[in-house]
């Protein structure tokens, strides 16, 4: 199954992981055990027995700045069937939002995650919406279960750069 | 140095006019902003402190989060007391303030002073707490004041449900004599996480209570190790005198009363006299002195007698009270070869810096009627302290000779 998502590369997109810039990557309501970092770099999200886990309620900000302009293609998120995410929604080039001002304007997109897709399958986003994309915040609104703690084993970002820019 | 945006949430309730912390609840409380706002720009220059009341007509914000010592501290001036404190619409308009700093980089941090009654219950203050959590801003509570019908407990409810990882602390601070600045200064809400801020505290403690916060002398060796060395060796040095001084007046007093001269072998022999007996025999000496040498003396008996390891020292002063009175290089001698017996280290340091002190071993002589500071054997004596603490066989053969002299 593993195999089968890595595998499941979209035509074309690249795994956008060697472009995030770590410095800025920021996470709010994360547990200090189990941090974005066990979801997100390399190694780490592979590892079963590592996952990102909120905190003080099921919600999760997720602030993730690249080192150029890339477009997103499509994610990947994976996370247990009971835990994982259900509502998600993605803003494109917002500084350091906070929860209060998620409902402020509107995302970029919003997805529903089916079990299908916490076992790895790619969600495709609104393409057009991702052209231009300097940061990614993503806002896990709620879960599958309902529970009041949020489990994320993996995000995986695909899409491509735009250098060298085509002339 | 953690990189930190902090609001400070004044309480100038009714409650604040009690004086059970002096001069009055405010006064103490307005100190204690103050230092923290001084400590707070000083651990990091990119710090910025804001201000706000919660009592009065309601909520208001003195002064946003800014760097600038200067505007923070005026705007503590002419605040009234009066009202009832809104603790949780104080916390969240200061989050909010947070939420619209300018260096979005900073941590947030806000700081409560409580000291009125709490009229919120457990869940409402966890509720709030929970959503800093969230937001993850820390949050430091001061308890002062009231402390009735459980309001430890809702604010440590609240602490709890704020605090990540130890970012978050509370002091209870009961009233009494001591300034609300000064017990806040030993804690975390002043020095920070461990690291950063620790040096300003230092310093402030010095200034406030008297240089006790841990570091001698009220300064941080770690921020100016050469100060702090050099204040700790001349504390050395000054107590090493004032000891050798009430020594000397010991053996000066003790010498004006005794007239006769003893064989040396007679020293040698009360030497080795146990210190109980040594005691009557000062007691005897102390009957026959003026009351102001009777003080000196006693003074300086009582230090030697104090210290456990220089019992040598009073042996040695019974042992000089039976010496000539003019006769003092044999004292010192005798000094010697105590030190000599009892190879101990702290009370030969002591003669050794005293008797290494050339100019006032000389003035020493010089005053002594029957000493002729060009003789000879004393010039050899004063070369010898000179090397005291490198040879003690340099000082047998000034024992040997000075024996060589009284005989």
């Amino acid at each position: 199954m593993d195999s089968a998502a890595a595998s499941a590369i979209p035509r074309g997109q690249v795994d956008l992981v060697d472009f995030v810039d770590w410095s800025g990557v920021e996470c709010l309501n994360q547990s200090t055990s189990h941090s974005l970092t066990n979801a997100l770099k390399q190694g780490y999200r592979d590892d079963v027995g590592l996952h990102l886990e909120s905190d003080a309620d099921e919600q999760l900000l997720i602030y993730i700045p690249f080192t150029q302009v890339i477009k997103l293609h499509s994610v990947v998120i994976k996370g247990p069937e009971e835990e994982g995410p259900k509502t998600v929604k993605l803003f494109t080039n917002k500084e350091h939002m906070g929860f209060s001002n998620v409902s402020d304007f509107p995302s970029s997109d919003s997805i529903a995650l089916s079990p299908d897709n916490l076992k790895g399958k790619p969600v495709n986003l609104k393409y057009v919406k991702f052209q231009n994309v300097r940061s990614l915040t993503i806002f896990i609104e709620d879960n599958q279960g309902g529970n009041d703690v949020s489990k994320v084993q993996k995000i995986v970002l695909y899409g491509t750069t735009d250098w060298p820019t085509k002339l | 140095m953690v990189l930190e945006a902090t609001m400070i949430c004044i309480d100038n309730s009714e409650w604040m006019r009690n004086g059970d912390y002096s001069p009055t609840r405010f006064q103490a409380q307005a100190d204690a902003v103050n230092l923290i706002c001084g400590a707070k720009t000083q651990s990091n220059p990119e710090n910025t402190v804001g201000v706000l009341t919660m009592a009065g007509k309601g909520v208001r914000v003195l002064v946003t989060p800014t760097s600038d010592l200067g505007k923070i501290l005026a705007c503590m001036h002419g605040l009234e007391i009066g009202g009832e404190m809104n603790l949780t619409a104080g916390i969240q308009v200061a989050q909010l303030a947070l939420k619209h700093r300018q260096n979005k980089k900073q941590q947030q941090r806000i700081i409560v002073f409580a000291g009125s009654p709490i009229k919120y219950d457990k869940k409402t203050l966890e509720a709030i707490g929970r959503k800093l959590k969230k937001n993850s801003v820390s949050l430091d509570i001061v308890d002062f004041g009231e402390s009735d019908d459980g309001k430890p407990e809702k604010l440590e409810a609240l602490l709890a449900a704020v605090n990540n990882n130890d970012s978050s602390h509370i002091v209870h601070v009961p009233p009494g004599p001591n300034a609300l600045s000064d017990v806040l200064i030993s804690t975390p809400v002043f020095t920070g996480d461990g690291d950063g801020g620790s040096g300003f505290a230092a310093a402030a403690a010095a200034a406030a209570a008297g240089g006790l916060s841990g570091f001698d002398f009220g300064v941080d060796p770690n921020i100016d190790p050469e100060l702090a060395l050099a204040l700790r060796v001349s504390m050395e040095e000054e107590r090493a005198r004032q000891e050798a001084a009430a020594k000397k007046a010991a053996e000066d007093a003790a010498k004006q009363e005794k007239g006769g001269e003893q064989a040396s072998s007679s020293h040698d022999a009360t030497m080795a006299e146990p210190n109980s007996s040594s005691v009557p025999a000062v007691d005897d000496k102390r009957h026959n002195l003026t009351d102001d040498e009777a003080a000196l003396l006693e003074q300086a008996l009582a230090m030697s007698m104090d210290d456990p390891k220089s019992t040598n020292v009073a042996v040695a002063d019974t042992d000089m009270s039976e010496a000539t009175a003019d006769d003092h290089e044999l004292a010192l001698a005798l000094q010697m070869s105590v030190q000599d017996n009892a190879k101990d280290s702290p009370t030969q340091s002591e003669m050794s810096k005293v008797l290494e002190d050339q100019s006032f071993v000389s003035s020493i002589l010089n005053s002594l009627p029957g000493v002729d500071p060009n003789d000879p054997s004393v010039k050899d004596l004063l070369a010898s302290l000179q090397g005291q603490s490198e040879s003690q066989q340099k000082q047998n053969e000034d024992k040997q000779e000075m024996r060589r002299i009284s005989k």
